[in-house]
């Protein structure tokens, strides 16, 4: 990570920023360190990967996932905690008739607890406002071209409920491993953007 | 007995409010006045509205109402799943009393 | 209320840009905007929703000439301003 030219002039307002509330005790000293630390060691995308490689290979883990995502992650050592207010995590499973693709139209809803922070394309207002109108191009322009028979539902994360879809399980990986199974599974994928 | 007892159930239609609040609120214009149906509940939560304003806010129901892409544009075969306090929600007679 | 923020179904944003193998933050002062907002709200200096009523309260056009992090911060100052936890001549560092 480094500072580019252009943004050093916001760099230096939140140096400025922090420095005054820690004079004033709003922050701790080494406060801010220290979440820097907790976000480099928390939410992956790899999360989300692991968990969609146990769904594929477990039946009865993909039920419990998407009968309660939030208690089902805990089996993986994952938890939705991490929030700044209480979330719930909602798993909704693409099959050959239906395809979901999540957003958040009103700002940047994402599990960040759980896949860290979103890319710059999902929080854009061109991917906001167009994907409840018009998936089928929107998901065309990122690259998934649907059979026209394939229905989609766009989830829009307007409350308290965070989202990951479950992309089916590719053809031919029956020999493949767990660990090789996650890492066919792309970020893109658990958006919905992506067939996996 | 809560402070909010559910008022909807899955299956129940609904019509999305039309009127525009003033300050924060997470019914999404493109959603308002809308038909649609619930599919689950998803959770209890304070009101965002309430909360924005810094007001106490008990929990009530939030739902997943389906929307079909028709009904909010006029136009599009998708639907669009909505997560929606049931303070933007009323019952839809015409179609609750069919 | 309909604000800016409140784009979906909206035309004429212009074609999705993706940035192959994007890292988590562009700079490091994104990364402590982030770090900033959440020492704020465990502190209970203002909630979630307070801060996503301030990003919306942006101007429509500063909202969309912003980046996403700048709109955080210029939303993390609006708050610590009302609230009076500091001043503006602070804030503007005098």
């Amino acid at each position: 990570m480094s500072t580019t030219h252009d943004d050093a002039p916001l760099a230096a307002q939140v140096r400025h920023l922090e420095a005054v509330l820690e004079e004033r005790g709003w922050l701790a000293p080494g406060e801010i360190d220290e979440r820097l630390d907790a976000f480099a060691a928390g939410g992956s995308p790899a999360h989300g990967a692991a968990i969609v490689a146990r769904a594929w290979i477990d039946p009865d883990f993909r039920a419990r996932l998407l009968a309660d995502a939030s208690a089902a992650i805990g089996e993986l050592g994952f938890s939705m905690g991490g929030a700044l207010q209480e979330q719930e995590l909602i798993v909704v499973a693409n099959d050959a008739d239906e395809h979901h693709v999540v957003v958040c139209t009103l700002c940047s809803c994402y599990p960040i607890a759980l896949l860290g922070p979103s890319p710059s394309w999902y929080k854009s207002e061109a991917y906001r406002s167009r994907v409840v109108r018009d998936p089928r191009g929107v998901l065309g322009e990122l690259g998934l071209e649907l059979p026209a028979s394939t229905r989609i539902t766009v989830w829009d994360a307007s409350a308290e409920s965070r989202y990951l879809v479950l992309p089916r399980r590719p053809e031919g990986t029956d020999d493949l491993t767990e660990a090789e199974l996650a890492g066919l599974v792309t970020r893109k994928g658990l958006i919905g953007t992506a067939a996996v | 007995m809560p402070d909010h007892p559910d008022r909807f159930a899955p299956g129940d239609p609904v019509r999305t409010r039309i009127t525009d609040p003033p300050g924060h609120t997470r019914l999404p214009r493109y959603a308002r006045g809308a038909r649609g149906v619930i599919v689950s509940t998803a959770g209890h939560h304070p009101l965002a509205d309430e909360r924005a304003r810094g007001l106490p806010s008990a929990p009530r129901a939030v739902h997943h109402v389906r929307f079909a892409a028709r009904d909010l544009f006029g136009e599009g075969d998708h639907a669009v799943v909505v997560e929606l306090w049931e303070d933007y929600l009323e019952p839809d007679e015409e179609r609750s009393s069919r | 209320m309909s604000r800016i923020n409140d784009v979906g179904g909206m035309v004429g944003f212009p074609p999705i840009v993706e940035e192959p193998d994007e890292p988590a933050f562009h700079a490091d002062w994104e990364a402590h905007v982030v770090a900033l907002n959440a020492a704020m709200i465990r502190r209970g200096v203002y909630n979630l929703d307070e801060f996503r009523d301030a990003i919306e309260r942006i101007p429509p056009d500063q909202y969309l000439a912003a980046s996403y992090y700048e709109k955080w911060l210029r939303a993390i100052t609006t708050l610590l301003a009302e609230k009076g936890v500091v001043t503006p001549a602070e804030l503007a560092g005098a």
